[in-house]
């Protein structure tokens, strides 16, 4: 099983977007869901979610209450705020153009 | 760029942190139990479940610090950290804690007491509205009446009126009294006098202050209209919450202040003390009422009464410039233009000589500032030599400590600390060192306050100034504090993490360690001796100083004479009225007669007190301008009372009344100088005044010895003195020589005032001797604290001395093993030392003598009878630096002589 490191600074924009798509999650589902949509290519160091979640909770992106798992063990579950949104759309365009740009550089002969 | 709410989260996340801690840990802890539970469902075995869990999500106490790394407030954690490991390490070396916390407590103490002093006397602006707009006419260093031409300090009121409505360039003018009024009045008609500073002021001083009273209304200019039917007056707020108990009906009580009852319309603000630093009125009353306040001045309608200080407040964009020549067109205009002026030749050129400047007033009015400038920027400056000291002190017993801390550095740097992290350290152990130093000085300081104002006052009654601890001089303060720190622990922050890994892990103190010749060590204690010597001689100047002030011969004998002042005005007569000229020679005589009273007399001027003079004319002499003669007028026993030898001729008896011919006593200089030489002076006459009028014709009858008037250092006077009945004065100077107890004695001659007027109040009883003390007041304050830091700055040389020399002989202990070994007696070994201190010593007094010898030049004019530094003084100062220095080396100097060379190299 060969897994590809994430390419520096899409952290936080693969937990926008997933928190976007699938409302309201706590880390370990986040991590979970992360690999699983990526169907198990892009792998992430699963600590390194939580520093980047506290960086979140500090610029506002999402907010984060207490509840309680499937498994009845008390979870913080995280959720994107309005805000969060607007930062996803904006790491989105940033990525998209990023990519554009190497692709073209790849494939300009 | 942060915004508003990230800030906040961020600011809440700090007082949660404990909260926020667990969260994170809960939350990771959740996260590796359900990875471990899923992979154990996946058929691992319960360890390599865990293990999986662990390698798939990282360290997580790195991950933990990172997130907290995120908050942004690490390097606060880490400042607590620095801090509570600084206390630590203060605690572990607590001989060396507490005398760089002396140290420091004395001197940032010093610095903030001189620097409240400076600040009440010379920086801080009034308590006005916009102070910076206020100029004052002329440079306001004369107080009292002047009739000459040309006086720029000085105004008459009609001038005042003048100025006040024709010139263009101030919003508005107020005229003050030069000097305060001390009256006894009472309150509400009670019997009880009491004394009450009182200042007469023009209606327009509270408006053109801008200064709003917080009961009742300030004067007006309404009540400075016409004379003699405003009694009104505003009273300070400390007076009435003192006099009058802060009673709210104020305003319904009445003050009688010689025959007049006045109404009290307001009560100024808490922080107005007036427009004078120093002093501190209780009343004010408008300038119309000046001739119903006792004295009873008579002044309000005298083109050339002049008696008062003017200031102006500028228009706003009106220049300086601008606004000194519109007053000086003014000034000579309105000037010449009265109808009594004498506008003969040397009025004229008095007048066009004449050139009003205009001061800045915002600091206010102040004789003290003359008087203690010099003293207070000596005193700072020698403060801040301490200061330099104790920082010289503290940066060398940090250096010496720093390098005995070496392998705990290399220790922490070999684990992974930084440089400049262990660099950040030290310095917060400096500023942790400074900080608390820095609040024992503002202790310090508000003591030391109170008792330099003792010191200043030198007597009784303490100056009213404000230099209480204010948030002026906490800043000042912070400042020096900060500014201590850095000084003392940048160097041995940067010298002590310099660190040679290796050789510094390895144990032992080998002789090739760097730091062991200690340079920066040595120029610290160089630099001290150096201070210390510029300290001590200054100290030797001043004390000399004030030795030569008490040994000058006064022409009088100021033991046993007891001194006391009576307020005549309560009799509500005139100086001239032959009742009160009665009066007075009745309480001469009563007080004489009494058993242990050996003479007794009234004088206007006994010393120290101001004076009254004018030029004179003697016939057949060449007029002298530049000549004034102090007049005293005088009980006929003043000579006895003060035991100043009449040289020939008589004293004033019975015989020289107010109807007898006109006669004066006049001083030796004045008899030798201004008569003809060759004739004797008794006899003949002369003008007590510049013209030759009839009635200011006197008759020498005596000759008296030459004596001090007004302060010691003055050069000699021509002082006359004339009979009390002959120039009446409505005087109040008892001066009285007794024999026997003091205080018996006092009683004594209350009683027999008391006995002749039961009303008449008595204040300021003291002796000569304390009130010739007192004219010294500031130059014995400057002795004496030149002398104590002088002391203090060698004390903390000598710890400096001995602190490096011990650490010196710690680090060499192998080497003089060795030298021990090979033969060097113990006397040897001492002398190594010793020789070494003798050095440092000699290289910082030879580094001091020019600076000493440069500084004694800046002080020169605060010296008297000496002219700058003998050899002496400079010999027996580094004679002395040199036996204290040898003293606090002799202690290492033993223990070094007493190495047992074995233990020595054992060690290495």
């Amino acid at each position: 099983m060969n897994k590809d490191e994430i390419p520096p600074g899409t952290l936080y924009l693969l937990i926008l977007r997933t928190l976007a798509r699938q409302g309201e999650l706590h880390g370990f589902e986040i991590a979970d869901s992360i690999q699983c949509t990526s169907e198990d290519v892009l792998q992430v160091e699963e600590g390194s979610l939580y520093p980047a979640l506290q960086r979140m909770l500090i610029k506002g992106w999402v907010t984060a209450k207490w509840g309680t798992t499937a498994g009845n063990r008390r979870a913080r579950y995280y959720k994107l705020t309005a805000s969060g949104r607007k930062q996803l759309a904006l790491e989105i365009s940033q990525f998209q153009r990023v990519i554009g740009a190497i692709t073209r550089v790849i494939q300009t002969a | 760029m942060q915004k508003a709410p990230e800030l906040l989260r961020r600011i809440s996340m700090l007082f949660h942190r404990n909260r926020f801690q667990s969260d994170l840990e809960e939350e990771m802890r959740l996260h590796l139990d359900l990875r471990e539970q899923e992979q154990r469902e996946a058929g691992l075995s319960r360890q390599a479940a865990h293990q999986a869990a662990y390698r798939r999500f990282g360290n997580p106490t790195a991950i933990k610090e990172k997130s907290q790394t995120t908050w942004g407030w690490n390097w606060l954690e880490d400042f607590f950290e620095d801090i509570r490991y600084g206390f630590r390490s203060m605690l572990r070396s607590p001989a060396l804690t507490a005398v760089a916390l002396l140290s420091l407590a004395l001197g940032i103490g010093a610095n903030t007491a001189i620097f409240s002093f400076l600040d009440a006397v010379m920086l801080r602006s009034l308590p006005v509205r916009d102070p910076s707009q206020l100029v004052l006419l002329g440079e306001g260093d004369d107080y009292g009446v002047t009739d000459s031409y040309g006086s720029t300090t000085l105004y008459s009121y009609p001038f005042y009126r003048q100025m006040q409505q024709e010139n263009a360039v101030f919003s508005d003018v107020a005229a003050i009294y030069s000097t305060e009024h001390r009256v006894h009045g009472t309150i509400d008609g009670r019997d009880d006098v009491e004394e009450m500073h009182v200042h007469l002021v023009s209606g327009t001083y509270f408006p053109t202050l801008g200064v709003q009273p917080v009961l009742g209304r300030a004067l007006t200019d309404e009540d400075d209209n016409t004379e003699g039917d405003h009694p009104v007056v505003v009273i300070s707020y400390a007076w009435w919450k003192r006099a009058l108990a802060g009673d709210p009906a104020v305003l319904n009580r009445k003050i009688k202040l010689g025959t007049t009852i006045f109404n009290i319309v307001g009560v100024a603000p808490p922080e107005f003390f007036g427009t004078k630093v120093g002093e501190a009125p209780d009343i004010w009353v408008p300038l119309s009422m000046m001739n119903s306040v006792p004295p009873g001045f008579n002044g309000y309608k005298d083109d050339f009464y002049q008696s008062m200080h003017l200031i102006g407040r500028l228009r706003p964009g009106v220049s300086r410039e601008q606004a000194v020549s519109n007053v000086n067109v003014l000034y000579q205009q309105i000037i010449r233009a009265f109808p009594d002026a004498n506008l003969n030749p040397r009025n004229i050129a008095d007048l066009n000589k004449a050139h009003v400047v205009l001061t800045p007033m915002a600091t206010g009015l102040s004789s003290l500032r003359h008087r203690f400038s010099d003293p207070l920027k000596i005193l700072m400056g020698v403060t801040t030599l301490v200061l330099l000291i104790a920082c010289a002190n503290i940066a060398n017993l940090l250096l010496a400590r720093s390098t005995a801390r070496v392998r705990e550095f290399a220790v922490r740097q070999a684990l992974g600390a930084g440089r400049m992290r262990l660099v950040r350290q030290l310095l917060t152990e400096g500023f942790l060192l400074a900080a608390v130093g820095g609040a024992l000085g503002v202790g310090l300081a508000a003591f030391a306050d109170r008792l330099l104002l003792r010191m200043i006052s030198g007597g009784a009654d303490t100056i009213p100034l404000d230099v209480s601890i204010n948030l002026r001089l906490l800043i000042f303060n912070l400042a020096v504090t900060v500014a201590t720190a850095l000084l003392f622990g940048i160097v041995p922050a940067l010298r002590g993490t310099r660190i040679e890994l290796t050789e510094a892990l390895k144990d032992g103190r080998g002789p090739s360690s760097g730091t062991s010749r200690s340079p920066i060590g040595k120029v610290l204690i160089i630099a001290q001796v150096a201070i210390s010597l510029v300290l001590t001689v200054g100290a030797i100047l001043f004390i000399r100083s004030l030795v030569n002030l008490t040994n000058v011969d006064t022409g009088f004998s100021r033991e046993s004479v007891l001194r006391l002042e009576v307020d005549s005005n309560v009799t509500g007569l005139k100086s001239d009225d032959p009742r009160m000229i009665a009066m007075f020679q009745q309480i001469e005589q009563r007080v004489s007669a009494l058993p242990g009273v050996k003479a007794a007399s009234f004088a206007s001027f006994v010393y120290g007190q101001g004076s009254w003079n004018t030029e004179i004319r003697v016939p057949a002499m060449e007029a002298r301008e530049d000549i004034n003669v102090k007049h005293n007028v005088i009980g006929n026993d003043y000579f006895a009372a003060l035991q100043i030898p009449l040289l020939a001729g008589r004293t004033f008896g019975p015989q020289d009344t107010s109807t007898s011919h006109r006669v004066a006593i006049i001083s030796e200089s004045m008899a030798k100088d201004l008569f003809p030489p060759g004739i004797n002076p008794i006899g003949h006459h002369y003008y007590t005044t510049m013209d030759p009028e009839p009635n200011a014709d006197v008759e020498v009858v005596g000759i008296v010895k030459d004596v001090k008037f007004r302060n010691l250092q003055e050069p000699q006077q021509y002082i006359d003195y004339i009979p009390n009945p002959q120039h009446p004065w409505g005087y109040g100077n008892l001066a009285v020589r007794y024999n026997g107890d003091f205080t018996t004695i006092s009683n004594e001659v209350q009683q027999a005032i008391h006995g002749i007027d039961q009303t008449m109040p008595i204040s300021r009883i003291t002796t000569l001797d304390q009130e010739v003390a007192r004219s010294i007041t500031n130059q014995r304050l400057v002795a004496q604290l030149s002398a104590f830091f002088g002391l203090l700055a060698v004390f903390l040389s000598c710890i400096g001395i001995y602190g490096l020399m011990s650490y010196i002989v710690s680090r060499r202990t192998n080497e003089i093993g060795i030298r021990i070994a090979i033969g060097a007696s113990r006397a040897d070994v001492r002398w190594l030392v010793m020789r070494e201190i003798v050095l440092l010593v000699a290289i910082g007094t030879a580094v001091g003598i020019p600076v000493t010898l440069a500084g004694s030049r800046l002080v020169a004019n605060m010296l008297f009878g000496m002219s700058g530094v003998s050899w002496i003084s400079l010999v027996g100062s580094v004679a002395g630096l040199l036996l204290v220095g040898l003293i606090a080396g002799f202690l290492p100097a033993q223990r070094a002589s007493r190495v047992d060379p074995m233990v020595a190299l054992r060690y290495e």
